[in-house]
């Protein structure tokens, strides 16, 4: 069961030494920064290896958190921070990171649905399929604005940008999902005829 | 139709100013293009917010917590040390050194070239001659020459051993 305190209260008993305080907050937050994660990853051991170096992190540094922003900005700016380290390590050549094909093919994004069929042709599994063929930055952009509910002021600071550059790559990353959620329910359609 | 589409987007997102807000509203209501596009991309921003999360495994929690608990059990004693202990043991000596230089300064009495230090009664001190004996000054010499050769090889082995590197 998650605690009902907010995370500002929790993070001052996790600085008291109470760790249950932190699980309470990692739980709190988990599916997010690992959904995050999966945008760069791409696929579910590292993104999950991201997201608790991204909690380890934070626990190390929380007495740092100034409280000038939301604890999820940020986490998210760990998270943000950590995935683009981890695409470095891995050795994706800058080329790699910007280039769109290199990401069209990606490991079990839906893993979690394989095994129903008329789940998977839903419109989130090819929603889903579609970020998954976006760059990681388009695809953060997208999660962040959607998902975290984040302001562009927010994402700005969670990815070092202006909020005027997260304004147009929020526009264009919504238009190339838009043309691969697209392009995917064409190759279904004519998959069903 | 970019243009049309990043104003519509500022549109839904409510990021331009209250006459843009006003002037959009207007086209949609009006124009046939900007009606059938605002529909469109209303129902695209539904769908990207009906994005749903992924899960991560059952175990995440208390591996992060594990991971936390092990990174802190593999610190070294010394930084775990609490450094308030290691200043107070510091400002112990400093004191008592201080009070010991101030008793001494206090008891020395400058009388013209003659220097006389004088202790109070029930301090004796030990008459320094008896150890300056010829054995004990050799045995103390021998253990520095050993002591000086054993460092001497250490830090010799210490460079040998960053040329390697």
């Amino acid at each position: 069961m998650q605690s009902k305190l907010s995370d500002i209260e929790l993070i001052e008993q996790t600085l008291g030494g109470n760790q249950a305080a932190y699980a309470d907050l990692v739980r709190r937050h988990q599916r997010f920064v690992f959904t995050l994660a999966m945008r760069f990853s791409k696929n579910r051991e590292n993104a999950e290896e991201i997201a608790q170096d991204c909690f380890i992190k934070a626990y190390r540094s929380l007495s740092a958190f100034q409280r000038q922003s939301k604890f999820s900005t940020w986490l998210y700016s760990i998270v943000y921070t950590t995935s683009m380290t981890f695409l470095r390590k891995k050795r994706v050549d800058t080329d790699s990171i910007d280039d769109e094909n290199t990401y069209i093919q990606f490991e079990n994004q839906a893993s979690g649905f394989d095994n129903n069929l008329a789940e998977n042709k839903s419109r989130s599994y090819y929603l889903n399929l579609a970020i998954g063929q976006l760059l990681p930055d388009d695809a953060a952009i997208i999660t962040l604005f959607y998902m975290g509910e984040q302001s562009l002021e927010e994402i700005g600071r969670t990815m070092d940008m202006e909020a005027n550059t997260v304004k147009v790559k929020l526009f264009r990353a919504r238009q190339r999902l838009k043309e691969k959620l697209e392009l995917s329910l064409k190759d279904e359609v004519k998959e069903l005829i | 139709m970019n243009k049309i589409e990043e104003r519509l987007w500022n549109y839904i997102d409510g990021t331009c100013s209250e006459d843009e807000q006003k002037a959009i509203s207007i086209l949609i209501e009006q124009d046939e293009a900007y009606r059938l596009k605002y529909e469109e991309l209303i129902a695209l921003n539904q769908q990207f917010s009906k994005m749903e999360m992924d899960e991560p495994s059952m175990a995440f929690t208390y591996n992060v917590m594990e991971g936390i608990r092990a990174e802190y059990a593999q610190k070294p004693l010394k930084a775990m040390i609490d450094k308030r202990i290691i200043k107070g043991i510091t400002f112990f000596f400093i004191f008592t050194i201080l009070l010991l230089m101030i008793y001494v300064l206090s008891t020395v009495h400058l009388s013209g070239s003659s220097l006389a230090v004088h202790l109070p009664n029930s301090v004796k001190l030990p008459e320094m001659k008896n150890y300056f004996t010829g054995p004990v000054i050799k045995g103390f010499l021998f253990f520095d020459v050993v002591l000086g050769l054993f460092l001497f090889d250490a830090y010799l082995r210490k460079r040998s051993v960053s040329k390697q590197v």
